[in-house]
C-alpha cells in the first residue's frame, strides 16, 4: 500500500499540519455529503447536477488529501473520482453495484482519515480489492463511439476562426433523438438570440444524433439552460471543439505547469528554456502574462450582450458551501455563554426580589428599569437556550445507510420516512438519544419488517416501511419509531414470561404486556441474530431514556405493525420554580407541574394498606407523598411539620406532595447534577438559590411514578 | 495495573510535583495537576440517600460539584467542621470532586530517584490506588492515584452501568 | 502591495493558499466560488487571480470567460489551479482567456515562484 503519509516536498518554511484539521472537518462534511447523495440517487434518472456534486465532493477530498500528504487517501478518492467523473459525462450509466463501491470507499477514505487525524500507526485496512471493485466498473461499459473523430475531418476543413479573447469554440453533440429535427430548434437559438454566437451543422455519422461547431461566449450551463428548452439535458454533449491550432506552450516537458505562449500576461519565453521548472505555465500572450519578445497585438474583445438568460440558473443547492450562513464554535464556548446568562437570570431575580419592598411612587424609574431587565433577561436567555438546539434531522441522518445495508443483509426491503426533521432539540440530548433510536430502528428492520414472501403472503406491500418521526408536545419532544411488520406476539411475550417465572396472567392488559419486553434479557426472537443483540436491547434502552428523564411507550398490533414513543422533557436551563421547605431544607418543584396548594385538614386524609395515605381533593383521590419520608429528612426543630399539601400533575397523574412551607416562585437555572455527581433518583437537576446555596429540583414524574407502585 | 508498572509510568514522567495532604496519621500525596484549588469548608446542600461520607454538594461558581469526606469515608479518628477544615477540589477526567481531608500541607516535587514501590503498605486506603512511595529528608508520602480512587465503585460518585 | 484573489471551493486549500500569499507580503481577498469571485470583482480590482476549476455556481473557466469579458480585467494575471495537465483542459483555459495553469498539488513554494513571474 502507498506511504501513508509524507509532507509535501519542499514547502519551505511553510508548516502545512496547522491546516490538517481544517481539512479533515472539511474532508469529513465532503464524504458524509457524497453518501446523502449517493443514498438519493436516482439510477434511471440520475441528474446532471447530482452526478457533479458527487464527483466534486470526492474531488474536493482527493485534491487537499494529495495538497496535505495523505497519499493513501488521496489515492482511493483518485479512483472514486475516475469512476464519478465517467458517470457525469454519461460514459456509463450509475448502477447499485457501482453505488455499494463508491459507499464502501467513502466508509474506508473516511477511516483513513481517522487514523491520521489521530496519529494512529497499526497497520491500515487494506484497501486493494475497493480499487480493484472500482476499477472493474469503471472499464464495465466501453466507452460511447467516438464520433468526433470523423467530425474533426470535416472541421478541418473549414477555415480556423481566430481565438478571440472570450469566445470559446465548441462541438456540441445533441442525441439519440427520436425526432432529430428537435435539434435544429437549437439553431435556431443562435438565430434569435443576439451575441449568443455562431452555429454550424456538421455531419454526423449516427442518425439520430445531430453534431454542430458552436462559437460562443457563453458558459456550458447557460447554453444547456437555453437548449433544455429543446431537448433533454441528457441528450446533450458539450465539448470544446476538437481540433485547434496548437497551443504554443513554453517549451516545459513536466506536464505540471506552463504559460500559454501570446496569452495576456504570460511571461517571456525566452527562447532557452529557461521556465523549465514544473508545476506551471502561463499561457503566451493571455491578459496579465509576463511579456514575451514578439509583442502580440491586443485581441479585440468581443462585446458581449447579456445572453438572454431565460432560465434562471438554480444554485447549486449542496450544502457543501454554506459559508456566510453558520460559524463553528467549540461546544464549551457556548456552555460558558449559557452558564454566564444563567448567572445573569439569578442576579435579575435577585434585584426584583429585593426591589419589591421599595415604594413604586419613589422608585418609579429604578422599577421601570427593573421591568425592561426582567424582559431583557428573558428574551436574551430564550436566544441563548436555541444556540444548543439542533434539529432532530441531525440525528435522522445516520439511518438512512445503516437501514439500506441492515435490510440488504437480512434480505428485506425496507422504506425509511422520516416526519419532523426541524424539531429541534438540546444537543446534549442528541449524544444521548442516539443509541437507545439506533436500537429501536434495528429492532423493527429486524424483528418487525417481514422477509418479502411473507409480507406477499400476508397481503402486504412486499416492501415494509418504517418510519422516524420527531414533534414537541408540551414541554417534551416525543420521538417515534412506527414499522408496518408484524407487531408484538402476546401470546409469545406471556409464554415466555412464565417461562422465566415472572408473575404475569393472561387478563393483562396489552399495555402491561407489551411493558415486559423491558424486563432485562427479554427476548422473544426465534433466531438471535448477531444484528440487534441477544435481547439486551429493550431494557437497556428503557433504562438510557429514563436516565434523560424520559419515558418509553410501546404499542402495537398483531400483524400489523408496532409503534414506540420516547417522551423526553426539553432541558431547559432555566425554568420557572416553586421552592417548598422540608426541614431545613429548600427543594424545588417546577411550577409547570404544580396545580394548586392547600393546607392539610386532617380528616380528608385516609391511610390505605401498606401504610401509604390518600387524600380528597374535591371529588378526586390522590396519593400523598411525604417529601420528608422520600428524601429522609433530618427533624431538628419538632415544632415544624408538613402540613401544607401541594397538588402536582406530572407523566399524566396527580400526586400530592406534603411539605412544611411554600417559600415562593423564582425562576432558576438548572444545573445538572450528573456531570460531577450521579443520577439521584426523584431529582432532575440542582440550582443555585440567591444566598448561593444549592437547592435540588425534584422530579414530579418520577416521583408520581413512585407512587404508582 | 500492577505495582511496578505504575512505578515506571511514574519515573517516566520525569520529577512531578505533588500536593500533599494528611489523613489520620499518613501524609499522602497527589498529582498537583489534578488539583484545581484548595478552599474553606462550607455546609453542603444534603443529597438524599447518598452514602454518610458523601456531604452533599455545593456551588463552585456555577458549577454543582459533591463534596466527599475522606475522614469519614476511611474511618479516621473524628471528623469536625470548622473554619479550618480544608477541601480539595479535584479536576478529574470525568468530574470536578471536593474532598475533605485533615490539612494541607505543601507541595513537593519529587524526582525520579525519590520514588519507591511500596507494596506491602498499610493504610487506610485501598493499596489499588497506591502509586508508590515518595521518600525526601524525612518525610514519606503515600503517593496516589487519585482518579483511580474516586471512580471505585465504594466512592459512590459512579452510578452502576457508567 | 499587489492584492490577489484565491478562489477554491475548498476551505482547507483557500487557509493554505491565504496563508503562504500573506506570508509572502501579499494581500489576499478569498471567494468560495466562481460567482462568489466574480461578485467581490465588482468592488475592488486584483493583481491576480488565482482559481480553482470545479467549483460549484461558477467553475474556473467560467470565471475566467468573465473576467476577461470584464473591462478592468482584460489583462489581469489568472492562473488556475488544475488536478490535471491534459491537452483538453489547457485548450479550454487557453480559449477561456488564462494567463496560465499550476497543477495541483503544488507546494506553497513554487506557488510564490509562478505568482512572482506574472504579477506586477
Amino acid at each position: 500500500m502507498a506511504e501513508t503519509h509524507q509532507d509535501s516536498g519542499g514547502g519551505g518554511d511553510i508548516d502545512l499540519s496547522q491546516f490538517y484539521q481544517i481539512f479533515f472537518e472539511e474532508a469529513g462534511e465532503n464524504l458524509d455529503l457524497m453518501e446523502t447523495m449517493l443514498l438519493n440517487l436516482n439510477l434511471e434518472t440520475a441528474d446532471d447536477e447530482e452526478l457533479n456534486g458527487i464527483f466534486r465532493c470526492a474531488h474536493s477530498v482527493k485534491g487537499g488529501a494529495a495538497t496535505f500528504g495523505f497519499a493513501d487517501v488521496a489515492e482511493l478518492t483518485h479512483k472514486m473520482e475516475s469512476l464519478l467523473d465517467r458517470l457525469r459525462r454519461h460514459e456509463l450509466q450509475p448502477n447499485a453495484a457501482m453505488v455499494d463501491v463508491l459507499l464502501e470507499s467513502a466508509d474506508a477514505s473516511r477511516s483513513l482519515l481517522a487514523r491520521h487525524q489521530t496519529g494512529d500507526t497499526s497497520p491500515a485496512a487494506p484497501t486493494g480489492d475497493l480499487v480493484m471493485r472500482i476499477a472493474d466498473l469503471a472499464a464495465g461499459n466501453a466507452p460511447p463511439p467516438p464520433v468526433a473523430k470523423p467530425v474533426a475531418a470535416v472541421v478541418a476543413a473549414k477555415p480556423a476562426t481566430p481565438v478571440v479573447a472570450g469566445q470559446r469554440q465548441l462541438e456540441i453533440k445533441v442525441g439519440p433523438l427520436a425526432k432529430p429535427e428537435q435539434a435544429d430548434a437549437i439553431a435556431e437559438l443562435f438565430r434569435d438570440i443576439p451575441g449568443l454566437g455562431t452555429i454550424q451543422a456538421l455531419s454526423s455519422d449516427r442518425k439520430d444524433y445531430r453534431v454542430f461547431a458552436v462559437d460562443t461566449a457563453s458558459t456550458d450551463d447557460d447554453l444547456l439552460d437555453l437548449f433544455t428548452f429543446h431537448v433533454a439535458r441528457e441528450q446533450i454533449e458539450i465539448r470544446p471543439a476538437a481540433v485547434m491550432t496548437p497551443v504554443p506552450v513554453a517549451p516545459v516537458e513536466d506536464a505540471s505547469h506552463g504559460f500559454f505562449d501570446g496569452a495576456p500576461g504570460a511571461p517571456e519565453i525566452a527562447t532557452a528554456p529557461a521556465a523549465v521548472e514544473a508545476g506551471f505555465g502561463f499561457f503566451d500572450g493571455a491578459p496579465g502574462a509576463p511579456v514575451s519578445a514578439p509583442e502580440v497585438s491586443v485581441v479585440p474583445v468581443v462585446e458581449v450582450q447579456g445572453v438572454a438568460k431565460t432560465v434562471a440558473k438554480a444554485a447549486a443547492s449542496q450544502a457543501a458551501q454554506p459559508e456566510a450562513a453558520t460559524i463553528r464554535v467549540a461546544i464549551s464556548k457556548v456552555d460558558q455563554l449559557i452558564n454566564l446568562v444563567g448567572e445573569l437570570v439569578i442576579t435579575q431575580a435577585m434585584l426584583a426580589q429585593n426591589s419589591r419592598a421599595l415604594d413604586p411612587a419613589v422608585y418609579q424609574q429604578l422599577l421601570t428599569g427593573l421591568a425592561d431587565l426582567d424582559r431583557n433577561t428573558r428574551d436574551l436567555q430564550e436566544s441563548v437556550m436555541s444556540i444548543r438546539m439542533i434539529p432532530m434531522s441531525i440525528v435522522f441522518s445516520r439511518f438512512p445507510r445503516m437501514l439500506r445495508d441492515l435490510a440488504g443483509k437480512l434480505g428485506k426491503k425496507v422504506d425509511f420516512v422520516t416526519q419532523g426533521e426541524a424539531t429541534e432539540l438540546d444537543k446534549g440530548l442528541v449524544e444521548k438519544i442516539t443509541d437507545p433510536l439506533t436500537h429501536l430502528v434495528r429492532n423493527s428492520c429486524d424483528h418487525g419488517i417481514e422477509m418479502p414472501a411473507d409480507r406477499l403472503a400476508a397481503g402486504k406491500p412486499e416492501t415494509g416501511t418504517i418510519t422516524l418521526s420527531a414533534s414537541h408536545q408540551g414541554g417534551s419532544i416525543v420521538i417515534e419509531v412506527r414499522d408496518d411488520g408484524k407487531g408484538l406476539s402476546r401470546e409469545k411475550i406471556l409464554k415466555k414470561a412464565k417461562e422465566r417465572g415472572m408473575d404475569v396472567s393472561d387478563q393483562m392488559s396489552d399495555a402491561d404486556v407489551w411493558g415486559l419486553i423491558f424486563a432485562p434479557g427479554f427476548s422473544t426472537a426465534d433466531v438471535v441474530t448477531d444484528v440487534s443483540g441477544r435481547g439486551v436491547g429493550m431494557d437497556v434502552v428503557k433504562r438510557n431514556i429514563a436516565a434523560l428523564n424520559g419515558t418509553v411507550e410501546i404499542d402495537s398490533a398483531e400483524g400489523f405493525g408496532m409503534r414506540v414513543a420516547v417522551r423526553l422533557p426539553l432541558t431547559l436551563a432555566i425554568m420557572d420554580g416553586m421552592s417548598v421547605g422540608v426541614g431545613d431544607e429548600v427543594y424545588i418543584l417546577p411550577l409547570s407541574s404544580v396545580v394548586e396548594s392547600f393546607q392539610v385538614k386532617s380528616d380528608a386524609v385516609s391511610t390505605v394498606g401498606q401504610g401509604s395515605q390518600l387524600v380528597k381533593v374535591r371529588d378526586e383521590y390522590m396519593p400523598v407523598i411525604e417529601l420528608e419520608k422520600v428524601f429522609q429528612v433530618p427533624r431538628f426543630d419538632f415544632d415544624k411539620n408538613s402540613d401544607i399539601m401541594v397538588v402536582v400533575e406530572a407523566d399524566g397523574s396527580r400526586v400530592v406532595l406534603l411539605v412544611d412551607e411554600l417559600l415562593g416562585q423564582q425562576q432558576v437555572v438548572v444545573k445538572n447534577l450528573e456531570s460531577n455527581y450521579r443520577k439521584v433518583p426523584n431529582v432532575s437537576g440542582a440550582t443555585i438559590l440567591g444566598d448561593g446555596k444549592v437547592a435540588l429540583i425534584l422530579d414530579t414524574g418520577a416521583l408520581v411514578r413512585r407512587s404508582r407502585h | 495495573m500492577g505495582m511496578m508498572e505504575k512505578m515506571d509510568e511514574l519515573s517516566a514522567t520525569g520529577a512531578r510535583e505533588y500536593l500533599t495532604f494528611r489523613l489520620d496519621q499518613e501524609e499522602y500525596g497527589i498529582d498537583i495537576l489534578k488539583v484545581q484549588e484548595i478552599r474553606g469548608y462550607e455546609p453542603p446542600t444534603r443529597v438524599a440517600n447518598a452514602p454518610n461520607f458523601i456531604k452533599g454538594v455545593v456551588n463552585l461558581r456555577g458549577t454543582i460539584v459533591p463534596i466527599v469526606d475522606m475522614r469519614l469515608k476511611f474511618n479516621c479518628a473524628k471528623a469536625d467542621y470548622d473554619s479550618f477544615t480544608v477541601v480539595i477540589i479535584l479536576n478529574l477526567r470525568h468530574r470536578i470532586v471536593g474532598i475533605v481531608v485533615d490539612s494541607v500541607s505543601d507541595v513537593m516535587e519529587l524526582p525520579p530517584e525519590a520514588l519507591k514501590a511500596a507494596p506491602d503498605i498499610e493504610s487506610v486506603i485501598d493499596s489499588g490506588a497506591v502509586m508508590g512511595l515518595g521518600s525526601l529528608g524525612e518525610r514519606m508520602l503515600i503517593l496516589l492515584d487519585i482518579e483511580r480512587l474516586m471512580s471505585a465503585p465504594d466512592m459512590g460518585l459512579v452510578s452502576s452501568g457508567e | 502591495m499587489p492584492v490577489i484573489l484565491a478562489v477554491d471551493d475548498s476551505p482547507s486549500m483557500r487557509k493554505m493558499v491565504s496563508f503562504t500569499l500573506l506570508g509572502a507580503g501579499y494581500q489576499v481577498v478569498e471567494a468560495v466560488d466562481g460567482q462568489d469571485a466574480y461578485e467581490k470583482a465588482q468592488g475592488q480590482s486584483f493583481d491576480l487571480v488565482l482559481t480553482d476549476q470545479n467549483m460549484p455556481r461558477m467553475d474556473g473557466l467560467g470565471l475566467t470567460r468573465k473576467l476577461r469579458d470584464h473591462p478592468q480585467f482584460k489583462t489581469t494575471p489568472i492562473l488556475m489551479l488544475t488536478t490535471e495537465s491534459s491537452d483538453l483542459m489547457k485548450q479550454a483555459g487557453r480559449a477561456a482567456g488564462a494567463t496560465g495553469w499550476l497543477v495541483k498539488p503544488f507546494d506553497p513554494a513554487k506557488l510564490l515562484d509562478v505568482i512572482k513571474k506574472v504579477i506586477r
